[in-house]
């Protein structure tokens, strides 16, 4: 008996009037006695009533304990049904073991692969930012609408004067990216990354060091200190987590420096950044035109919204372009809050992991419930018996959803490890398999609870539809027939129902992952204009103390591009301020080219300038187009040569042969051009390569460079005990940085790309099979149930080819309907992701076509088992049969 | 006849528990007996004693069921359980500790050191 029906049989019998039964026959008694010692009944009632007291009142209280302990039977009760329903479930579960298998695999799959999705959406997304009111902050840029720039670094002045005439802001912070040589008396010179922030910045942001203190207000600008804040990691690191180190002092960059605090673990500040510097200015940073400091971060007041935060900055902007119209009249800030800021860019992904999870989710659902129907029809029999013995429909109903839940539950035990594995997958496809530090991906509580809960809302999907069928289930025929008749057939047509979903689902996946695919391919394919096979390349960086004359530089370079050049295997090398893909996208206005119109300075062509060997692109693998390269002897600073790429000749020249002809960049002096250069893919792709000037190294040596070494050898990378040697044996403080190969370099740049494609293949793998079992399945139990109906038609001389067809048609049909549906939800749904494509449309008519064949193909082949088991029906024993 | 006196909760839950070993009966019987064996000494008030049952049976010292008596009356009779069993012994036990104890105070003729 269920609980709640228990509840009822003790509302029939009233704990009140039993009591009152009890008390009264107590009375009864004491009378009698009373009576038989010789009082009169009247006198003996009287006195028994007397004796006995306020009867209400022990009434009161006897029911009182009655109600706690039938609550407490009631509880334990519910507790022995649901004991007991989990027994016979298992029991149950471990007869099919087939089908508890699949069931718990299938649904731990679903599972699993949503619940690292929707962690991985929460904690990018949802969870918040490791800051005080996180929703206060925006980080602030520069734009410039008429060119289309957004998002460009911000000019020391610009910050000022919005610090000072914004009203909604409680503080702006600048920041500026830094990296840096942190060097020991005893140790190893360390690159590390950080910033140089203003003495606010991490009070703005609500980040207290765990140690020592933040940087003071005098510490920053003009005069700032050699103070500096260390990460927890660098702490524990290289200080061994002692709580000593504040007040002692490091080697950076050559300089002492004091450290004064210590940031709380996991402050990585801007992503991976373990130092930091009071930001500092100089007489080059007064210009409002330089726009190279990283950015602003500003807290709004209270109550403030991010648009307000705007418009209060556009106003001072206004101000300003009239003020400064040379420098800003076509300049505004661009304020963004921080987490767009900071995830912007994973949002549209994953949006589109988190539908396409859901659709995996529905599929699985779909497929278990299908099982389910087929394990239920089976059992029809079984369920109709103990119908017939007593068990109550609502008891059955609870047994079978008991049966779900468990599955749903051991699936959610499956799924904990898929997600494991998931979420590690996800970690894994961050640059440097490490995700920046305000997002936190892993199995923590809330992606336990998520996992819970989507695991109680699977049960509840595959289970309540077999379990509202089953009660339904006619007993008479049940047990007459088995599972032959027409609760067979009713329950052949819902299952062909859900396996016509289950294969429009996997073709809105596969539509989406292939389209994904191919984007990934064609930016792969790209034609990158440099040959990355067979590629090291390394930073090094020389410290701005020993180093500080450019002949020392030169020397340093020289030296050690000599030595490399000797090593065997090795057939160029050159350097370069940055390589493709690295971020190192320093631009420049060329105002002035010979032979062309003078233009006005929002319209000049701006163009990305670099400080290259004359072996540098020969080692990158980048042909010449004309004219020639640099040589060892392009060392005047006063009437220099340049070289410039075939986009700078279209945009630049108007596309007139440039050799011969001057250029001017803004910087740098007046330079001849000597050579054009062949365009190749510096800029992360897809974005395409635009206009580039490339300045001799030679005539202006700097500190740090990127080294491209290119070699016969297979592994580029065995040459870096080679590369650190010949560093060492030249300078021992000089740290070497960023060593990888081209190969790496390239496939590091795409991750996003391939993350997005791998993640969707599998997805589609999934649901490709998912359908094809269900179809298996359905296409299979059809056949059986058909047994006694094959058998007469062959038996009335059908052919074993038109059996087989049948076969095929009931398969086919059901394979169409649901490609035509999914082809429809596809025609809308690839719209959520038309901004990740690249080189296809979202609605691209091969995907649409090749998708539908794929299915079709693959569900021919899940059917043929099913058709030749038909084939084979002896019509002898079909009829025979039951 | 000296005045009865009335009983304290735990002393009864004891006494109850100890006329039931005799086997199983009803709230009424139980009064009687109580105060026939303590020769009408301590008297069990009906108002403490039928919630007293309850509270025993709530755990699970006591059994109940609704049984006809010899008047053929439909009534709730109240039978010792294991654990009951138990928790007379262990409750006896230290309950004669704490009379003897308290006997040697009031028997005592000196002044303690």
């Amino acid at each position: 008996m269920s609980a709640w029906l228990r509840y009822f049989s003790f509302l029939r019998r009233d704990p009140r009037a039993d009591a009152a039964d009890e008390v009264r026959f107590h009375l009864e008694m004491r009378v009698r006695d009373l009576v038989a010692r010789g009082m009169t009944p009247d006198d003996a009632r009287r006195a028994a009533d007397a004796e006995f007291g306020n009867t209400e009142r022990v009434v009161d209280e006897v029911v009182r304990i009655r109600t706690r302990i039938d609550r407490r039977a009631d509880r334990s009760e519910w507790m022995r049904d649901l004991a007991r329903d989990i027994h016979v479930g298992m029991r149950s579960l471990r007869k099919s073991l087939a089908f508890s298998v699949t069931a718990v695999v299938t649904a731990g799959l679903g599972i699993g692969a949503t619940a690292a999705i929707v962690s991985a959406g929460y904690s990018i997304l949802v969870r918040p930012l490791p800051f005080r009111e996180p929703d206060r902050l925006v980080a602030i840029y520069s734009e410039n609408p008429e060119r289309g720039w957004n998002r460009v670094n911000i000019s020391w002045p610009d910050y000022q004067s919005w610090r000072e005439g914004s009203r909604s802001f409680e503080d702006i912070a600048i920041w500026s990216w830094g990296s840096f040589t942190l060097a020991g008396q005893d140790s190893v010179a360390q690159r590390v990354n950080g910033a140089a922030v203003s003495s606010h910045l991490f009070r703005v942001l609500g980040v207290a060091p765990q140690l020592g203190r933040h940087f003071a207000a005098d510490e920053d600008g003009a005069q700032r200190a050699r103070v500096a804040l260390l990460s927890d990691g660098i702490w524990r690191g290289r200080f061994g987590a002692d709580s000593g180190v504040i007040g002692r002092s490091i080697l950076l960059d050559g300089r002492d420096y004091t450290v004064v605090g210590v940031m709380p673990r996991g402050f990585n500040f801007p992503d991976r950044g373990e130092l930091w510097v009071p930001f500092q200015t100089d007489p080059s940073s007064e210009s409002r035109g330089n726009r190279q400091y990283a950015g602003a971060i500003g807290r709004l007041n209270p109550g403030v919204t991010p648009e307000q935060g705007a418009a209060d900055l556009r106003r001072v902007d206004a101000a300003l372009a009239i003020e400064f119209p040379d420098n800003n009249r076509y300049w505004r800030s661009e304020v963004i809050g921080l987490r767009e800021n900071l995830v912007g860019d994973l949002q549209q992904p994953l949006r589109v992991f988190l539908w396409s999870v859901a659709l995996v989710l529905l599929l699985v659902c779909a497929n278990v419930a299908n099982l389910m129907l087929a394990r239920a029809a089976v059992r029809s029999r079984e369920l109709a018996l103990r119908s017939v013995l007593g068990a109550s429909r609502t008891r059955l109903g609870r047994q079978l959803i008991t049966e779900s839940m468990l599955v749903a539950g051991l699936g959610g035990v499956v799924g904990i490890a898929v997600a494991w594995w998931g979420v590690r997958l996800l970690r894994f496809a961050f640059p440097n398999q490490v995700p920046p530090y305000f997002i936190s991906l892993g199995l923590d509580e809330t992606a336990v609870m998520i996992l819970v809960a989507i695991t109680l809302l699977t049960g509840v999907l595959f289970g309540v539809l077999p379990a509202v069928r089953m009660s339904r289930v006619d007993l008479n025929t049940s047990i007459r027939d088995g599972d032959r008749a027409g609760a067979g057939a009713r329950s052949t047509r819902l299952r062909s129902a859900l396996v016509m979903s289950e294969v429009a689902l996997s073709v809105v996946l596969m539509i989406g992952a292939l389209l994904l695919m191919r984007s990934y391919r064609n930016l792969q394919g790209t034609d990158l204009g440099f040959q990355e096979q067979g590629v090291l390349s390394a930073r090094v960086t020389l410290p701005q103390v020993t180093y500080n004359t450019r002949p020392r530089s030169f020397e340093f370079y020289n030296r050690l591009t000599e030595e490399l050049r000797r090593t065997p295997g090795v057939t160029a090398v050159g350097h370069a301020q940055g390589i493709p893909f690295s971020g190192w996208n320093v631009m420049a206005r060329a105002p002035e080219i010979e032979g062309m119109p003078v233009l006005s300075r929002n319209d000049q062509v701006d163009t990305h300038n670099q400080l290259v060997t004359p072996d540098f692109f020969r080692a990158m693998g980048v042909e010449l187009v004309r004219g020639r390269w640099f040589t060892a002897q392009d060392r005047d600073t006063v009437a220099p040569v340049v070289l410039v790429n075939e986009r700078m000749v279209e945009e630049g020249f108007g596309g007139n042969d440039p050799i011969g002809r001057r250029i001017k960049v803004n910087g740098w002096p007046m330079a001849t051009v000597v050579g054009v250069v062949r365009d190749y893919r510096h800029y992360e792709l897809p974005r395409p390569m635009g206009p580039a000037t490339y300045f001799p190294w030679l005539a202006w040596p700097t500190r740090g460079q990127t080294l491209v070494i290119r070699t016969t050898l297979d592994d580029p990378a065995s040459l870096l005990p080679q590369l650190q040697a010949a560093v060492r044996a030249i300078d021992p403080q000089v740290p070497v940085s960023d060593v990888q190969t081209f190969g790496e370099v390239v496939s590091r740049s795409l991750w996003r790309q391939r993350l997005q494609g791998n993640v969707l293949a599998i997805f589609a793998l999934m649901s490709l099979v998912l359908a094809c079992v269900g179809l298996y399945g359905v296409i299979s139990y059809a056949v059986a149930q058909r047994t006694r109906e094959l058998g007469v038609r062959m038996a009335l001389g059908a052919s074993r080819r038109t059996v087989m067809f049948m076969v095929f048609g009931q398969s086919g049909r059901v394979v169409l309907a649901g490609i035509a549906l999914g082809l429809l939800a596809a025609f809308f749904a690839v719209r959520i992701m038309a901004a990740l494509l690249y080189g296809v449309e979202a609605r691209d008519l091969t995907t649409f076509f090749m998708v539908p064949v794929i299915l079709a193909i693959t569900a021919l082949v899940a059917t043929i088992a099913p058709a030749l088991r038909a084939t084979r029906v002896d019509p002898m024993t079909a009829l025979r049969s039951d | 006849m000296p005045r009865p006196i009335d009983l304290l909760q735990g002393t009864l839950d004891l006494l109850i528990l100890k006329t039931l070993t005799w086997g199983p009966a009803h709230g009424y019987a139980i009064a009687r007996w109580i105060e026939q064996l303590t020769g009408e000494v301590l008297r069990v008030g009906e108002g403490s004693l039928y919630p007293a049952l309850h509270r025993l049976e709530e755990r699970e010292w006591v059994a109940a069921s609704w049984e006809l008596s010899d008047t053929k009356r439909r009534t709730r009779v109240y039978r010792l359980t294991p654990k009951g069993r138990g928790q007379l012994r262990a409750e006896s036990g230290s309950w004669k500790q704490f009379v003897a104890a308290v006997g040697k105070v009031l028997d005592a003729t000196e002044q303690p050191t």
